[in-house]
């Protein structure tokens, strides 16, 4: 992160060494993957660099060869004390105990106590095997863990019903870590029974995290999983009300004989818990817990699990300072170039006067003034800190054809009188692809389709079926005209096409419009650039060093955004070989990213179950969310860039708040598979979602109307049907309630629920869909592959 | 315990020359190997996600491998899935292993070259309308989509909601009458009832025009559509009603403000009805029922020519319900009439070339059979005949003309080929008229 910041200070002043001084930074970044490492010393190292290339004192340079040897010092010290930590842990009576006996042996032979002597001998014989001593935890340990796992969950199904739902989250740490624990003090047969008389209580939430854990059986494997790294790397954080956590606290203190004393060692040793006061915090009101226990399944809480960090801020440390402290988000349009304004706006008045707009429209400038009005309330990014290419005749045409199309636009209001916004939807369904097509990608302009596919070839066709023509006259096609276009080059499956911005083609424009560009990203490691006229690869960029799995354009072009299997997100401009930045902090690969609408905000989802919001113009996370129980598949931010959607492979999508950094809600229905694409309405009050289950799915943004209102403003006359909805309702959930009391305990609800925000499924046949996008017009338009 | 047997294990280190492995070590190399194939695993399913994929196939492995590290295992790739076979080593042993096809040099080499696959296409369609999935084939029909969970059920969920999205097991109807104005509502009545008007010309003609020609009225789409289906198949022996609803038919096909694309496929059945139908209008003039037929196929060209972009199979399909129709000796001859000028309409001459002229033979029989019978099928196998001719005569549109002093008249020799091309009936009519571009055209000179 250091090194990024580096590389945007320089860019921002525009020197002239800028090349020079990013170049050796980032050179060195491919072969080692930038990881947050001891982060001070690195920063004065990088530092003292470019300082030394610039003027080469002595006394700098020797500075620095003592700050080297001191970090090697230290890194020597620190495996030192790993490895010493180890050997405590796998042989817990070391080697002196061995000594003292001989030397008493010794002397019981010297003095004559020979029945003393062979007392000891006996004693001692069960305890050395091949110079080894064994492990003394015979009786005191040994099942402890499952003893006091076992008492704890008895004791809080037990419990009251108001402290239920909060303490049963308890469990799962308390069984991960008890699991970690007895596999890293060698009992692999009680850890695997452990594991597997236990594991199905958390099947439904933590099913990725299961299936991780359960073939680690050798201490050896707790050092190498990824997922017991981050769990014994990190503190689990827990959210608890106070008489709850006393509660518990006093019956571990109660139980200390029978385990209770390693469970309240685990909550003090790995996990961090968080008191509130039930009355400060409405999530621990009766009402919420009864609303919670009519779902099937329980989810964490945004601020609870294993990066343990205040909810959306990004920082994880220990520094009570800094924790909750949310970084300013600078979440408004970016405003566009004032060269560029005045064109857009003399191109609109000229187009006005021609064609006068049908009476109760706006008028095409009147229009443009409202979609680049500033609100308020909100900052917004400056050009000068995301520099931007100046701008052609072509950017002014598609800014005037974006204009044109927002004013025509089908308008969708939200809900009125309880029904949905009439949404189309236009399909693309494709045959014989025998299930090798990886991923798609639609052109702004509505006229190319691109298809990425496992034999590390590119397809792109024409949407109307009609053949692909040269874009500009001087072109003369050699193939034979056709409506589709391979682009070979990849040498490994390719995992993400788009399409670089462009706008449907008009009559009379000043530039063409057309799709130019088109980026793709492979398991060959590198991203490529094609060029859509002349159909040929352009650019290569390489600097991932593992697998790119997901790629996405700025908003305005020029800039887009990586991730790959390297855990790391990179930024690039077109015009430089080099990524402008890297983004790392992620503790498993960066699945899928996406850009802010207003380019100064990139986010990436991992399959550590985490978001992040990064700031392009420093490098740093500025946002961080947890509460994803599965695999993140598809990302989307709002086009008023409010709000971020996330999707999972559990058939989750989340939607996050940007600027306070919470969880707006959680919307379910898909089924399990992955959620491939997400995205946005233009007045963002909407979201398409579809799915490797065949559907595509539409989702209300705002939360729906309170119900009982509603229902009477609109029934009206039939005000005796409406009262016994009503009664229907309250009557269900005192039902739920009530049975969820006497012992039910974590029973393995219905697959899909399917929540009330949902306003439309449509499935399709046999086709999982890939690839769902609103046009700038409101219309859907989605792809998949018909998989009889 | 693990599920990777030590077993095993020893196998190994025996094939690399340790003889005696302790049972511990061997014990904790298991475990370790069953967690080395899990860390595969993981990663090879992160390929399979990102390759859009539920099922995990070899490659993935290989990709996972790669990724490790580790040189991958050759000789696994394969983009269906394996076979396994099955073996037994001793009461539940079974020993599963991959068949390997035994290849025999000689015969590949020799063996004719694979079919290629098929290449890769893609086909549009509307998956939903304004909110609503339309039932055309290329959406799943609601049985098929039952056990699908669809919509959100529970006191929170919204039943209009779940009615919007066409889900038939939910009592509630959609609240149409909200989303209707009041306005639109009279409108569509008005309008309904004047089409069906019988006594006044003036009220038809006014409907007509207001349905062609006035803006706004898009949200009354569907139900004229759903009137119109209705109309027709409730109303086949009321040719006054069949005609009327074909008008309007016409009318919003025509008017340049709606958007009717979505609705083809329920529009068309009601005018295939009303082209190829079996009996139309009871027993009312058989030239009203000729002239609706006529108007039906055109009404079939012109959708056929409107909306054949927006669907790709919207021509094949509705030339295939007209051949059948043509080929089916059964069906009275009013349906042939129908539906050989449903073909020309939709495909123009080239149909006509495609489909008709290589039926024609066997047709002309049963055609002249009837004309020769001289009972109440006569006249309309007439009127067949005509129209055959006048398709056919469209066959040399677009021909270069004949060069000066070629004969006028259809010679003998032209005629003998005629007959055999088209039988004698048509020859002769053809010959009689004097059409000797038209017999070019059918023989293909």
């Amino acid at each position: 992160m250091p090194r990024s910041k580096k590389g945007g200070r320089s860019r921002k002043k525009k020197q002239p060494e800028t090349a020079a001084s990013t170049a050796p930074v980032t050179s060195e970044a491919p072969t080692a993957p930038v990881l947050p490492g001891p982060s001070d010393n690195s920063r004065e190292d990088a530092s003292v660099s470019t300082a030394a290339r610039q003027e080469p004192t002595i006394s700098q340079l020797a500075r620095r060869r003592l700050e080297l040897e001191l970090l090697t010092a230290q890194q020597a010290l620190t495996a030192m004390l790993i490895e010493e930590q180890r050997t405590l842990v796998t042989k817990p009576s070391a080697l002196p105990p061995v000594e003292e006996k001989t030397d008493v042996i010794d002397y019981l032979a010297k003095k004559g106590y020979t029945r003393t002597e062979a007392m000891l001998r006996m004693e001692s014989a069960n305890q050395e095997i091949d110079g080894r001593s064994l492990p003394q935890l015979s009786e005191d340990q040994r099942p402890k863990y499952r003893q006091g796992f076992d008492l704890t969950k008895v004791w809080i199904e037990d419990n009251l019903d108001l402290y239920k739902p909060e303490l049963r989250r308890v469990l799962w740490p308390l069984f991960v870590y008890s699991f970690l624990d007895l596999v890293s003090s060698f009992y692999p047969q009680d850890a695997k029974q452990f594991f597997e008389t236990n594991k199905n209580l958390f099947l439904p939430e933590h099913a990725e995290d299961i299936r991780a854990l359960e073939p680690i059986s050798l201490p050896e494997h707790v050092q190498d999983n990824t997922v017991a790294k981050i769990y014994r790397g990190n503190k689990y954080r827990l959210i608890l009300s106070n008489p709850a956590f006393s509660n518990l606290m006093q019956f571990l203190e109660n139980k200390h004989k029978e385990g209770g004393s390693v469970m309240s060692a685990i909550l003090s040793s790995y996990c961090t818990i968080i008191t509130k006061e039930r009355a400060a915090d409405d999530r621990f009101s009766f009402a919420a817990m009864l609303g919670r226990a009519r779902e099937s399944e329980t989810f964490p809480a945004e601020d609870e699990g294993i990066p343990g960090h205040h909810p959306g801020s990004a920082y994880t440390g220990d520094n009570p300072a800094m924790t909750g402290t949310l970084p300013r988000l600078k979440l408004g349009k970016l405003p566009p170039e004032p060269e560029l304004e005045g064109d857009v706006r003399a191109e609109l008045e000229e187009y006005d006067a021609k064609n006068p707009p049908p009476p109760g429209r706006n008028t095409l400038v009147q229009e443009y003034d409202q979609m680049i009005k500033k609100e308020e309330d909100e900052e917004a990014p400056s050009r000068a800190e995301i520099p931007f290419p100046p701008s052609t005749a072509r950017d002014v045409a598609i800014e005037v054809q974006r204009v044109k199309e927002n004013r025509d636009r089908f308008r969708i209001e939200g809900r009125t009188g309880g029904v949905g916004p009439a949404v189309s939807v236009c399909m693309f369904t494709f045959h014989n692809t025998y299930d090798r097509l990886t991923c798609l990608d639609f052109s702004d302009d509505n006229m190319l389709v691109a298809a990425g596919f496992e034999e590390s070839y590119i397809r792109v066709w024409s949407l109307d079926g009609k053949e692909i023509k040269p874009t500009h006259a001087g072109l003369e096609d050699v193939t034979p005209p056709s409506n589709s276009k391979r682009l070979f080059g990849h040498s490994g499956p390719v995992y993400a096409v788009a399409f670089a911005p462009s706008a449907a083609r008009t009559e009379g424009e000043l530039a063409p419009t057309n799709a130019r560009w088109l980026l793709s990203s492979s398991a060959d490691k590198t991203i490529r650039l094609w060029s859509l006229d002349l159909w040929q690869c352009m650019v290569v960029y390489k600097g991932h060093d593992q697998p790119v799995w997901d790629l996405s354009w700025g908003p305005f072009g020029y800039y887009f955004v990586s991730g790959g299997h390297d855990k790391t997100a990179r930024l690039w401009v077109t015009d430089r070989i080099r990524q402008q930045r890297i983004f790392a902090g992620h503790d498993q690969d960066v699945d899928c990213v996406c850009f802010h609408p207003n380019s100064a905000y990139v986010f990436t989802g991992s399959c550590d179950h985490t978001v992040r919001m990064w700031a392009v113009t420093t490098g740093n996370c500025v946002r961080m969310f947890t509460g994803h129980t599965g695999n993140i598949t598809a990302l989307a931010c709002s086009r008023n860039g409010k709000i971020l959607a996330s999707a999972d492979d559990h058939g989750s999508i989340f939607l996050w708040d940007l600027a306070p950094g919470r969880l707006l809600k959680r919307m379910r229905g898909h089924g399990k598979g992955g959620i491939w694409s997400l995205s946005w309405n233009v007045e963002s009050n909407v979201l398409v979602s579809g799915g490797a289950d065949g559907t595509v799915r539409v989702w209300d943004i705002n939360p729906p109307a309170p119900e009982p209102s509603g229902s009477q403003t609109r029934a009206g006359g039939e005000g005796s049907s409406g009262t016994k909805i009503d009664t229907n309702a309250t009557a269900a959930s005192t039902q739920a309630s009530a049975s969820v009391g006497p012992g039910a305990g974590k029973k393995k609800g219905k697959e899909n629920v399917v929540t009330p925000d949902q306003i439309s499924a449509f499935p399709t046949k046999k086709s999982p869909v890939y690839k769902v996008k609103f046009t700038n017009m409101n219309l859907i338009i989605a792809g998949g592959a018909y998989l009889p | 315990m693990s599920v990777w047997n030590p077993d095993n294990i020893r196998d190994v280190a025996e094939s690399v020359g340790i003889a005696n492995l302790n049972n511990d070590v061997a014990d904790n190399l298991a475990r370790d190997v069953e967690y080395r194939i899990a860390q595969v695993l993981e990663e090879a399913l992160k390929f399979m996600r990102h390759g859009r994929r539920t099922v995990l196939t070899t490659q993935d492995i290989s990709n996972a491998l790669r990724v490790l590290d580790v040189e991958p295992l050759y000789g696994y790739e394969s983009t269906r899935p394996l076979r396994f076979g099955e073996a037994s080593l001793g009461p539940g042993q079974p020993l599963f292993y991959v068949e390997d096809e035994e290849v025999d040099f000689e015969k590949l080499i020799n063996a004719p070259l694979p079919k290629i696959p098929r290449e890769v296409t893609f086909t549009a369609h509307w998956l939903a309308v304004e909110g609503v999935q339309p039932s055309i084939p290329q959406n799943p029909t609601s049985a098929e989509s039952r056990n699908l969970e669809l919509v959100s059920k529970g006191p929170n969920a919204n039943p209009t909601l779940a009615a919007m999205s066409g889900n038939q097991n939910v009592a509630v109807k959609p609240l149409v009458k909200h989303v209707l104005s009041k306005e639109l509502q009279l409108y569509f009545e008005k309008v309904c009832n004047a089409f069906l008007d019988e006594s006044s010309e003036e009220y038809r003609t006014s409907a007509y025009s207001s349905l062609r020609e006035d803006p706004g009225l898009h949200q009354l789409v569907p139900y004229f559509v759903q009137f119109i289906s209705e109309k027709v198949t409730h109303s086949l022996k009321d040719i006054f009603v069949l005609s009327q609803v074909m008008r309007m038919t016409e009318a919003l096909i025509l008017n340049k403000s709606l958007y009717v694309d979505p609705y083809v496929a329920s529009l068309v059945p009601p005018v295939l009805t009303c082209l190829i139908g079996r009996q139309l209008g009871g027993n009312a003039d058989l030239s009203e029922q000729f002239a609706l037929r006529d108007f039906a196929a055109s009404l079939i060209g012109l959708i056929a020519k409107k909306y054949s972009h927006a669907s790709h199979t919207l021509k094949p399909r509705l030339a295939r319900s007209c051949l059948k129709n043509f080929l089916d000796p059964a069906k009275p001859f009013g349906t042939h009439y129908g539906a050989i000028i449903g073909l020309h309409a939709v495909g123009g001459p080239d149909v006509v070339r495609e489909l008709i002229l290589p039926n024609l033979k066997p047709y002309e029989k049963l055609l002249r059979d009837a004309i020769a019978e001289d009972g109440p099928r006569r006249p309309e196998a007439e009127k067949v005949l005509g129209a055959l001719l006048a398709v056919l005569s469209t066959l040399h549109e677009g021909r270069a003309h004949m060069a000066n002093g070629h004969a006028a008249i259809v010679t003998d020799e032209l005629r003998e080929q005629l007959n055999e091309k088209v039988g004698e009936l048509i020859a002769a009519k053809i010959a009689e008229a004097g059409d000797v571009q038209t017999a070019h055209a059918i023989l293909g000179h």
